[in-house]
């Protein structure tokens, strides 16, 4: 057998695991009586949203210009004051001239409305992506503290690593929210980004602290030779080389921030998650939502790590 | 040019205090060639770190175009910029493309523009033999192509003097010839230059003064044609004896 087709059969083989465990998946599921709703999910995602509108006074329909799918309905009523309506013409529930008393339905206009798990989505990716790079500055800037001459710059530098290390991300949420958000007065929103970008960044600093100490000396007095300072030389010269040693310990980094984003629903932050046991809560659709979830958050950190998989192919033109 | 004075330098390990450069005292003058030779361990590598201050000096002075680089009011930024260093290792910079090693220092450093300090990093890849590699990344060159572009960036600084540490040590035998050729039309065209090797044919040909180190002290010194055919100190002629 020659490598190639001894690798189809190792291949198949795996195919037929990942086969058979989702027969014993369904298998499973078919013994405990579940009612499998999954009709039910798209609507939480994007929905038809209908908007009644009634007249406030009694009145007369003035006109009624219709052009297409859409009618504006001109509507005088008992003081003399005009208002218009936009409806859709499907939905159009009066004549022209016809009386109308306080609270009647003129017509119905329909618009696509994002549903909580789209919602949720959204909140995820913006907090994540703003405490990502809140957490790469704080990063950045401790883990040159880490490694700098000054003893103070050094000394709180690692407490700060120590600390946020050493403690559960889940109390961290907690003191950011309920005292440090209490004492200053700050947004939950404000306090779970805070939470999570201190988080990120004492690993952050580890990381870059790591990727700097990677370069060999030789870098650093080469670039002092040629006359640049301290600051240049590691803006141009070692930064940039750290930057893509440290570029796969980053993203497993920030694959876990998206992750860890979830723990934000404690603190009441409608993130995916939260909205997933929202919808829960009205649908009973339990197992479906939460397999979605899950596949939700698997696209966003299987699609970080696709560019920042792109991106070392690109740096990787020097090597 | 570069006048030294009684310079120690010493490194605490172990707590033990070891004195790598002890009590030199040696003048360079403009467009003099000095190559120091010395076994290993001898502290000519830490001398010639000194005369840049990549290392800080324990004890003495070093003058760069009279100015001490042992005042604490002195940026040492600006005499490196006039002080061209060459390393063992070429220390070249690996996410930059060979012309943008030439350039990046000349705009950070000496502020020239883009297209001046490009015309003038092309010139000197002219000048090295290696014009053509000008968009190729360092680690696709040969260790004597690597070096001759870093005696390359370093030149595009304009430096008054330039320093080389062992720069043919870490080459492959058919390559150090090259990177000689390079240094050899440099010393040709008046640079002043300061050269740690173990090449004692280069030595003996360019050099105009010898300086002879052991156990951080400098044991003799004088021409070439004295140094390798007259020496007076013993260490000097037991060394002779065994690199010739």
């Amino acid at each position: 057998m020659n490598n190639n087709s001894k690798n189809m059969s190792w291949q198949l083989l795996t195919l037929v695991i990942l086969v058979a465990l989702g027969a014993g998946l369904y298998v499973a599921t078919k013994k405990i009586d579940y009612t499998w709703n999954w009709n039910r999910v798209p609507q939480y995602f994007i929905y038809h949203h209908e908007v009644e509108h009634r007249v406030a006074a009694d009145g007369r329909v003035e006109s009624i210009a219709t052009s297409g799918k859409k009618s504006v309905v001109t509507y005088v009523n008992e003081f003399d004051e005009t208002s218009m309506f936009t409806v859709d013409t499907e939905h159009l529930n009066v004549d022209e001239g016809e009386d109308l008393f306080a609270g009647d339905r003129v017509g119905s206009s329909f618009s696509w409305m994002a549903g909580p798990l789209l919602k949720g989505l959204w909140t995820t990716l913006w907090i994540s992506a703003v405490s990502s790079v809140f957490g790469i500055l704080i990063g950045l800037i401790t883990g040159l503290c880490r490694i700098a001459k000054n003893p103070t710059l050094r000394s709180l530098s690692i407490i700060y690593i120590e600390i946020i290390r050493g403690t559960p991300l889940l109390v961290q949420i907690f003191i950011a929210y309920f005292f440090i958000g209490t004492v200053f007065n700050i947004d939950r929103l404000v306090a779970g980004v805070a939470a999570l970008s201190v988080f990120a960044g004492a690993y952050v600093a580890e990381i870059i602290r790591a990727g700097i100490q990677s370069i060999p000396r030789g870098q650093m007095e080469a670039a002092r030779s040629l006359g640049m300072n301290s600051a240049q030389a590691m803006i141009y010269i070692i930064l940039p080389q750290a930057f893509k040693r440290t570029l796969p310990p980053l993203a497993g980094q920030f694959i876990s921030l998206i992750k860890d984003s979830s723990l934000l629903s404690i603190i009441a932050i409608t993130e995916l998650s939260k909205s997933g046991r929202e919808v829960i809560t009205s649908t009973f659709a339990t197992f479906e939502i939460w397999f979605v979830v899950a596949l939700l958050y698997l696209i966003m950190t299987l699609s970080l790590s696709q560019v920042i998989a792109w991106v070392e192919r690109r740096l990787a033109v020097s090597d | 040019m570069i006048k030294t004075v009684d310079l120690k330098k010493s490194f605490v390990g172990r707590g033990q205090t070891v004195y790598a450069v002890d009590g030199i005292t040696a003048h360079i003058q403009t467009g003099e060639v000095v190559v120091i030779i010395g076994p290993s361990g001898s502290g000519k590598s830490t001398y010639l770190r000194c005369l840049n201050g990549l290392e800080t000096l324990s004890s003495g002075h070093i003058y760069v175009d009279g100015v001490d680089l042992a005042a604490k009011t002195t940026d040492l930024n600006k005499v490196r910029r006039e002080v061209g260093m060459v390393f063992q290792q070429f220390n070249l910079f690996p996410h930059k493309t060979v012309l943008e090693n030439l350039v990046l220092a000349q705009q950070v450093v000496r502020k020239r523009s883009r297209s001046e300090a490009e015309a003038k990093g092309r010139e000197l890849l002219k000048k090295v033999g290696i014009a053509e590699k000008e968009k190729e990344y360092p680690n696709r060159l040969s260790g004597g192509q690597q070096q001759r572009v870093a005696i390359a960036r370093a030149l595009a600084m304009d430096p008054k003097v330039m320093l080389f540490d062992e720069p043919t040590s870490a080459l492959d035998p058919e390559m150090v010839g090259e990177v000689l050729e390079v240094m050899k039309q440099l010393a040709r065209e008046g640079m002043t230059m300061v050269v740690v090797t173990h090449e004692m044919g280069f030595a003996r040909e360019v050099a105009d003064r010898v300086l002879f180190m052991d156990q951080g002290k400098l044991v003799e010194e004088g021409t070439p044609e004295h140094f390798f055919t007259e020496p007076k100190e013993e260490r000097a002629k037991a060394f002779l004896k065994q690199v010739l």
